[in-house]
């Protein structure tokens, strides 16, 4: 029996295992998180094949699965009534004085690998000042950002398309645009404390 | 005995788009679902939604429920997105993208349910949900199966060297596609077909239809 037969044995029990929780489990928030479980088996199902293709695949697999847990969370919580904001956000003293230093270093770090990596590390460290701070922080600013970055990672790639010979100018701006729309993408979910809207 | 003039099942293709290796066609089968989708898709653009009547019980009062401002923005906005998505699914020419343009349709489906702010709407809405992302575990396993059987998914590929997908793959995507296609039921069960704004609930019985007869032509294609 060769590997792919194996691990496609061991992923289908783990479906059907998954299948058996769900039909048992009656309490609606266990329901939606073992759905999310069954749906990182579908991802394994088709990272089994593990190709360059199976990767190409595995990123609109899990986006339409995150989608739709979003989706589903968000009727959950107007079913439930659950959209008062928290009372007491979480306070300890160590994030009034360690977030700028620590995202100081992340955000460095971020720019010097640049590119999609670089814009997750600097995204972490963004995220990690804003939970730190208190909630002032110009969304439509950040927001603005991250479109301008978008629009020049597109220009990057017709850029590579039409006139090739500025390759290197291109992947520089590719590298960056994407280094920015990460991190300022990123940083959003840093502000997100349960206000109205977020 | 009877034979068939073509053992084609959607008839001589009329049109290719080919994008790259990912080839969107038509054929007069997928054509006709394609305007279908794309008339219902043109009559939630256009129409005025339905207000529904309810009667004050013991009384000659009549008052109307309708559907205005954010709300039906949102609900003509999802049920576009959803005929956009059903047009994808009927013209794709590739396995995977046609599972994920179904599950696009799911998720679409439960936005449209979900707008309608009532408690046994939006538990519907949940519950269906909760079936939409286990059907995904069929339909992307049955496209992941069959390439690795066959190597290959492109539609075109796969009915050249027919019958080359495996049954299993076969009837995962079926049973994936009636996962996705089960919101009529929901429908019926909810209290969304007497809430105001017909057409837009009229999208999840037409998608569901164009999924389950689009989805046909392929099994019995490759």
């Amino acid at each position: 029996m060769d590997e792919y037969a194996i691990g496609l044995i061991v992923a289908l029990i783990a479906v059907v295992i998954t299948f058996v929780a769900a039909f048992r489990e009656k309490n609606d928030i266990h329901r939606l998180i073992i759905a999310d479980l069954g749906e990182i088996s579908a991802l394994v199902l088709i990272a089994l094949i593990a190709t360059d293709l199976a990767e190409a695949l595995i990123i609109p697999g899990l986006v339409v699965g995150i989608s739709e847990l979003l989706a589903l969370s968000e009727v959950y919580l107007v079913r439930e009534h659950l959209n008062r904001p928290v009372k007491h956000p979480f306070r300890i003293e160590v994030l009034d004085t360690a977030p700028t230093i620590i995202a100081a270093i992340l955000v460095l770090y971020g720019i010097v690998l640049s590119g999609f990596t670089g814009g997750a590390v600097a995204g972490t460290g963004m995220i990690f000042y804003f939970m730190g701070k208190k909630n002032a922080e110009r969304f439509a600013l950040v927001e603005t950002v991250s479109g301008y970055a978008w629009a020049l990672w597109i220009v990057a790639f017709f850029i590579f398309m039409v006139v090739p010979e500025y390759w290197f100018f291109a992947v520089m701006l590719a590298g960056g645009a994407i280094l920015a729309k990460v991190t300022a993408k990123m940083s959003l979910i840093g502000t997100m404390r349960g206000e109205k809207d977020v | 005995m009877f034979e068939l003039a073509s053992s084609n099942i959607g008839g001589q293709e009329l049109f290719v788009l080919p994008f790259g290796d990912i080839v969107d066609y038509f054929t007069p089968y997928t054509g006709a679902l394609f305007l279908f989708a794309l008339i219902f898709t043109l009559i939630c653009i256009f129409s005025k939604p339905e207000k529904s009547m309810d009667i004050v019980f013991g009384t000659d009062a009549i008052y109307a429920k309708g559907v205005t401002g954010k709300d039906l923005h949102f609900r003509r906005f999802m049920a576009i997105a959803c005929g956009i998505a059903t047009m994808g699914a009927v013209t794709s020419g590739d396995v995977f993208n046609f599972t994920l343009f179904v599950s696009m349709v799911g998720i679409c489906i439960i936005g449209i349910t979900a707008s309608v702010k009532n408690r046994q709407v939006l538990h519907t809405a949940f519950n269906y949900g909760i079936i939409t992302m286990l059907a995904t575990i069929p339909l992307f396993g049955g496209a992941a199966i069959t390439l690795a059987a066959t190597g290959t998914l492109s539609i075109w590929e796969l009915s050249a060297i027919a019958p080359a997908m495996p049954w299993i793959a076969k009837a995962l995507i079926l049973v994936g596609v009636m996962g996705e296609g089960m919101a009529p039921f929901y429908v019926a069960k909810a209290e969304l077909t007497r809430a105001p704004g017909a057409p837009y609930v009229l999208m999840i019985h037409v998608s569901s239809l164009l999924m389950f007869l689009r989805v046909v032509e392929i099994i019995l294609t490759v």
